[in-house]
This record gives C-alpha cells, sequence and structure tokens, in this order.
C-alpha cells in the first residue's frame, strides 16, 4: 500500500481523487441513506473521543468551568503509584486469567472439533453458558462461594484437609480469585470463536496428513495452528482490549464500592478501569480521569501492535 | 452538478424527502412519550390541563428506595394540584446521573436527593437552588433540624442548597435470645450498665466481647468485624470526616479508631465476618455473632433478609459517645422550571411531620425534623425490637451528635483511609503508622489541602 502510494505521482493522485468524489456525489442518495449510521457514530463515537482528548488537558469537576490545564494531567499520571498499580493488577490479570482462558479455550475447541468426540452441541453450548449470564451476578454467586468461613470452596478444601483460605480479603488471593471467575465465564466464548476458525480449515489438510502418517500432536502445531494464525490474532487483540478495560468482576469481587474496601486489601484488585471511573465520577477530577484513558488507549494500541509484530515474525511462518 | 434530473433522479429525490418527513413525524410523535421517564422538557414547563378545570403541575422526584412511591401517593391527596413523579434512581449511579445532567445542562429531576458521603462534592460546587433565597423560604426552619445536619447542607457562604432529610443516628444492638442464652441479661438497661453509653468505654466493650465469645465456646462473637462494628462506629464518635475545609485531620481521628480496630482483630474478639455480602448474612443465621454496632436503617434489610430474628434485637447506646451513620438530603436543581411546587413538596415532605412519618413508618427512614418526633408514634414500643421503645432511643441519640465536617474530598479521602484499614486488619500494619501513612497519601494526592 505503502509503496504504491509513494510510485504513484501527484497528478494521478489527484485524478484518482477526483473520480472518488465524483462516485460519491453520484450516490449522494446512498449516502443519505446510511446517514442514521454515521450521524449516530459521529454524536456518540467520535465526538465523546474528542471532547475526552480536550477534556484530559483541563481540570474540571463535572460542574464548575473547566480550566485549562496544559499537560499537567499527564505529567502527574506519570508519577502516580496508585495509577501505575492498578496498570499493575490490570497487566496481572491479563497474563493470570486472559492467557490460561485463551490456551485453555484453543484445547477445548480442538478437542471438541475432533473427530471422536460426540455430542459436540452440547459441550459448545455448555462452555459458552457462562457468557450469558450477568457479571453481577456471577460475581454475586462466586463471591458466596468464595466466603472464608461459609463458602463451598473452603468447604470442599476442608474436605481434603487443607486450611481455609481467605479468597476475597487477603492480597494475595484476590487476584488469583478474580482470574479464576474471569476464565470461567469467558473460556466459552473464546472457544466459540476457536471453533468457528478450525471449522473453516479444509478437512482434506487433516486427510492427507494421516495419509502421510502424522500424529495429533504434528497435526495440531503444523496445521491446525498456522491455519488458525488469522483467528487466533483476532482473538487475542480482542481479549488485550477487553483485559485492559477489565471492569465489572473486579469491582465486584474486591469489595464494590463500599468505602471501607477500595479495592480489596492493600487495594490488590483494583484495576485500572476502575479507579479512572471512581476518579471521574467518585472523585469528580474528569479531566485526569480523561487523561488516563487516553492512556489506557495508548497502552491497549502498544500491546495489541506488539503482540501484531510478535505473531509476524513466527517462525512457523 | 451536471446530472439532468430524469425520472430515477426525481424518484429518487421523493424518496429521500419522504424518508426525511417520516423520520421528522417519528421525532415529534417520540418527544412526548419520552416524558414520564423523569426527564423535564427543556422547553415549556410540564403543565398539562387535567382534571377538569385546574392545572396540574408535574414535578419530578429522585430516589433511590422504591418506598419514594409513598410520598408521591400521598402528596397526591394533600396537593392534587401538583403530581409528583418519583423515579427510583439506583443509589449506584443516582449521583452521578445528577451530576451528568448538571454538566449536560438539563435533565435533572425538579427534586433531587443527596447521601451524605456524597454531599460535600454537591454543597461545594453550583447547580443547586439557595433554598434561603426566594422563591424560597428555608431558613425558618434552621430550629426544626437537627443541627449538624444544617450545617451541612449549607455552603461556606451561609447558603442551604440541600434540605436535610433523614439521620442514620447509631448504637450497639444484640439479639436477646443469644444473651439469654449465654447466661446474660437481656434487658436493654441492664445491657447498657454492662457495655454502653457514657459510662463505658471501649475496653469495657472489649472485655465483655472476650468473655462473651469464651463462654460460647468460641462459636458465637459478640459482633462480626472489627472494621465495620469498631472501626465504623469509633471513627464516627468523633464525627465524621476526614477533613475541615482543606485541613487534612486523618492522623487525628484515624488512629484511635485503627487501633481499637486492630486490638479487637488481634484479640480474637470479632467473628471475622466480612460486612455487606452472603458471609455476613450466613452469619446471622449460624449465630456467628450476637449484635453488631450500627445505624437504625439495619432495620429495614434486617427484616426483609433474616425474619427469624424480628423481635430479638434490642438497641443500647454505644460506648463512650452517641454518633450517626449515614442519611440524606433532598435538593432543588436551578434547571428546575416548577421551582416553587417542588419546594411545597419538599416542604410537606421533609418538614412536617406529616410528611417525613408517613414514609418513616414504611421504611425506618428517620427524620431529621425535629417535630416529627413529637408523635405518639416514637414511644411505642417496636415489634422488630421485642417490645422496646426503640425509636426514642434514635431520637435521642440524633439530637446529640457531635459536629460531622463535610468536603468535596470526602469520597476520596475515605478511600485512602480505607486502603490503610485493610492493612492494619488484614496484614497487622501498626495503626499509628497507618494513620501517618494516610495522611501523607492524602496531602500528596487531593490537591489543596493542608496538613
Amino acid at each position: 500500500m505503502a509503496t504504491q502510494t509513494v510510485s504513484m505521482d501527484a497528478r494521478a493522485r489527484a485524478q484518482d481523487r477526483r473520480v472518488m468524489w465524483r462516485e460519491a456525489r453520484r450516490n449522494g442518495w446512498a449516502y443519505l441513506f446510511i446517514s442514521p449510521f454515521y450521524l449516530l457514530y459521529a454524536v456518540f463515537g467520535i465526538f465523546p473521543v474528542l471532547y475526552g482528548l480536550w477534556l484530559s488537558f483541563h481540570k474540571w469537576d463535572g460542574i464548575s468551568p473547566m480550566q485549562w490545564n496544559g499537560a499537567q494531567n499527564y505529567l502527574k499520571l506519570l508519577t502516580d503509584d496508585i495509577w501505575w498499580y492498578t496498570i499493575y493488577n490490570t497487566i496481572w490479570l491479563f497474563f493470570g486469567a486472559t492467557v490460561p482462558q485463551l490456551c485453555l479455550a484453543l484445547l477445548l475447541a480442538f478437542i471438541i472439533n475432533s473427530s471422536y468426540i460426540r455430542g459436540k452441541d452440547f459441550f459448545r453450548a455448555a462452555y459458552f453458558m457462562p457468557i450469558v449470564c450477568s457479571a453481577v451476578a456471577v460475581s454475586l454467586i462466586f463471591g458466596s462461594m468464595f466466603g472464608e468461613r461459609y463458602g463451598m470452596l473452603n468447604f470442599a478444601l476442608s474436605a481434603v484437609g487443607i486450611p481455609p483460605v481467605d479468597w476475597l480479603g487477603s492480597a494475595a488471593w484476590l487476584k488469583p480469585s478474580i482470574a479464576m471467575v474471569t476464565v470461567w465465564q469467558w473460556t466459552g466464548y473464546s472457544m466459540i470463536i476457536f471453533l468457528a476458525g478450525l471449522q473453516a480449515i479444509n478437512l482434506e489438510l487433516y486427510e492427507a496428513a494421516r495419509v502421510d502418517g502424522a500424529r495429533t500432536r504434528d497435526v495440531f502445531w503444523h496445521i491446525t495452528m498456522p491455519l488458525l494464525r488469522p483467528v487466533i490474532l483476532f482473538q487475542v487483540i480482542l481479549s488485550i482490549i477487553g483485559a485492559m478495560q477489565t471492569f465489572d468482576l473486579p469491582v465486584m469481587l474486591a469489595g464494590g464500592t463500599q468505602s471501607s474496601a477500595p479495592g480489596g486489601t492493600d487495594r490488590a484488585g483494583l484495576v485500572a478501569a476502575v479507579l479512572l471511573y471512581w476518579t471521574a465520577f467518585k472523585y469528580t477530577e474528569f479531566g485526569y480521569a480523561a487523561a488516563m484513558s487516553f492512556v489506557l488507549f495508548f497502552l491497549i494500541i502498544t500491546f495489541s501492535y506488539t503482540y501484531n509484530r510478535f505473531q509476524g515474525r513466527s517462525p512457523t511462518e | 452538478m451536471d446530472d439532468k434530473l430524469n425520472r430515477r433522479g426525481f424518484l429518487r429525490l421523493l424518496a429521500g424527502a419522504g424518508g426525511l418527513a417520516m423520520l421528522a413525524a417519528c421525532g415529534q410523535a417520540a418527544a412526548p412519550a419520552e416524558q414520564p421517564a423523569g426527564e423535564t422538557p427543556a422547553e415549556a414547563p410540564a403543565e398539562a390541563p387535567a382534571q377538569g378545570d385546574t392545572v396540574v403541575t408535574e414535578i419530578t422526584f429522585w430516589w433511590w428506595d422504591g418506598v419514594g412511591q409513598i410520598w408521591a401517593d400521598e402528596y397526591a391527596k394533600v396537593n392534587p394540584k401538583v403530581k409528583v413523579n418519583f423515579v427510583n434512581t439506583p443509589f449506584a449511579d443516582a449521583h452521578d446521573k445528577l451530576l451528568t445532567s448538571f454538566a449536560a445542562g438539563s435533565g435533572a429531576p425538579d427534586v433531587a436527593s443527596l447521601e451524605i458521603g456524597r454531599i460535600g462534592g454537591f454543597t461545594a460546587k453550583g447547580g443547586l437552588a439557595d433554598l434561603k433565597a426566594a422563591p424560597f423560604d428555608g431558613g425558618s426552619l434552621e430550629k426544626d433540624m437537627v443541627a449538624y445536619k444544617w450545617t451541612q447542607g449549607s455552603t461556606p457562604d451561609g447558603r442551604l442548597v440541600a434540605m436535610p432529610w433523614d439521620i442514620g443516628p447509631a448504637g450497639v444492638w444484640y439479639r436477646a435470645d443469644l444473651f439469654e442464652a449465654a447466661g446474660y441479661p437481656s434487658d436493654p438497661e441492664e445491657v447498657e450498665a454492662l457495655i454502653g453509653g457514657a459510662e463505658n468505654t471501649w475496653d469495657n466493650f472489649f472485655a465483655f466481647a472476650q468473655e462473651f465469645k469464651e463462654k460460647s465456646g468460641g462459636k458465637t462473637s459478640l459482633f462480626a468485624d472489627a472494621g465495620t462494628d469498631i472501626y465504623g462506629a469509633v471513627y464516627r464518635q468523633q464525627g465524621e470526616g476526614y477533613a475541615d475545609g482543606t485541613k487534612v485531620l486523618i492522623e487525628e481521628k484515624a488512629t484511635r479508631p485503627f487501633a481499637l480496630a486492630a486490638q479487637a482483630r488481634q484479640q480474637g474478639i470479632d467473628a471475622n465476618i466480612p460486612w455487606w455480602g452472603a458471609e455476613w448474612a450466613a452469619g446471622v443465621k449460624d449465630n456467628a455473632f450476637a449484635g453488631m454496632v450500627i445505624a437504625c436503617w439495619m432495620q429495614g434489610g434486617l427484616t426483609r433478609d433474616q425474619p427469624q430474628t424480628v423481635g430479638q434485637w434490642r438497641i443500647i447506646r454505644a460506648p463512650e459517645a452517641n454518633y450517626n451513620w449515614g442519611g440524606s438530603f433532598v435538593a432543588i436543581p436551578e434547571q428546575s422550571k416548577n421551582k416553587e411546587q417542588a419546594w411545597e413538596f419538599v416542604k410537606w415532605a421533609v418538614a412536617s411531620a406529616e410528611g417525613q412519618n408517613v414514609l418513616f413508618k414504611q421504611s425506618g427512614v428517620f427524620p431529621a425534623y425535629k417535630p416529627a418526633w413529637q408523635d405518639p408514634l416514637y414511644d411505642e414500643p417496636v415489634e422488630f425490637f421485642g417490645g422496646q421503645r426503640a425509636y426514642r432511643i434514635w431520637a435521642e441519640i440524633g439530637d446529640n451528635i457531635k459536629a460531622i465536617f463535610r468536603t468535596p474530598n470526602d469520597l476520596q479521602l475515605d478511600d485512602i483511609v480505607g486502603a490503610e484499614l485493610t492493612k492494619v486488619l488484614q496484614e497487622g500494619k501498626d495503626p499509628a503508622q497507618a494513620a501517618l501513612d494516610a495522611e501523607a497519601e492524602a496531602l500528596k494526592r487531593v490537591e489543596g489541602t493542608v496538613g
């Protein structure tokens, strides 16, 4: 794409643009018919983003007039230890929850897709079920299962002689507990995406490999994985975005909005999106929260781009 | 455009124009339908002729408890010219919604509700009408309201922007059945002599708690959680609020509550069950604790969720001092197009014995309006409290509470102190150091504060 544009001379480009505009003008009525989409997108998509960017250079409490603040919000954010701790928590949850969830989902999809499994529809539905539940309801139920004294989990542990664990109360166990619930809720969803990708792979390739005497492991690594790469890429990028913005499970499991437990013991369950929301609506520092959201946006882009590059240089290519 | 207007083009134009007209028509039809959803229309005031020749004005009232419908229904009988549209705004986003409507310049209700924890953020800023200035006459109500509450609803320059509504007098609750089972008296006066009231200290309370737990063989504690029952009470006994204006008071006010909570946790006299969740509810059913230190508003939830305990609860004053936990205000946003009608409703609802008590009877929301307490209702035995005349005790506690400071930074200060409290209770951090660290954190984090 880049090389094409460079090789094209200015006149040709201008000509190209003219053609494009003439096309657009001739089909003006079509743009009218799709206007509900782009008008709504401009109002609810583009405008809030640009306004947020504008806001991030201001000091604003939500009621009083906005004050220009230059880059102060961003400078303050650089040295905000609680903010970077929430980023750490968020990334911890990405590696502790999202990565295992993706691996597990891929494995499950591969197993369910294999020819020797009966009742595929049942498994598909069963694994997909958790995603249908509201995160709040899920948190309430897991919250009671994680209870130190009356929780089912500790009851099960006590049956095999393991002392009770303070799942949600201790700083050390809070993140693993959140990770467990995240894996439970999201594995089925990723699995369905992977399964769709697997089913798009031509069966003849497998048959050919079998004829050549390939083992299941070889088939997985040398046929399934390379051909599934676009789907994996798509799902991993979506998961990075989702994980960086994770909100509902952590906020519910780390004590909700009770002021006596701001993100769990020692803020161990406080993630970036929650701090961002609190900064805006609890602490009424809307400008600072807007700056947080753009830093988070930048981090998401960086991670997604890095993964994309890394994936591109994979040796199986 | 060099295209000629041929037949096809003409048809396209027609179709487009028709579509636009339809859109416009839909827009017009949809607008009035949105009105009952609680939005005051930006244009004309919501006056619609109804009920023969009288004009009924509609006002919107936001609160986060469905029981608010009682006011809407009762007020219709008192003043048929005004229709109150009650909108149940979930607590989690009620204040955010109000803030958003201020920022947007429209969408606020005629009567809004504000919780005590959020009040500081609203009195310090614009958006709410001064209820002392015309057309309002709120100034005359000062002597009738609980004093600290009046101060909270006022701005530093003396405007009254939030009208006191309810208070949260708090004390020690205990289960008569469990006290008797453990061989203790269950009569409130005798129990108060043992562990409550100004004559007793938290040390006495802890010693009793220790003895109580031993007698039950370790099964039943006196209270659930050192964090909520002890820290929550001791902190508020000094008068709630970690800042007086810009001066941060965390070191002064958090050190002792931290220390007492840590002591209770280390001595093992609390059940170590966190509040507000499934564990706590299971703990009540399991008799894991025989009491709690909390405010009057627990009555509603316990009646609903723990009906087996109704009639067993008793209350006494907390050791050392009375305190308050929670409570709300009503306010009239500047945006309101029906300020006079809204004000009439507010006066009836929160500044008349009739309005306050009709809600109190249904919900236990305790009036800040003192004349309401003259009602014989407050001297009646309460079935929930096993026939104890508990409402009179709440009224006395409510009238003797230390001033509560409110600032726009309260929620942030509470979170900073709350984070240190978790370290004290869960990780055994030194309470004095934790208070110092919280103070330093607040000074660093909250702009414009001084030590």
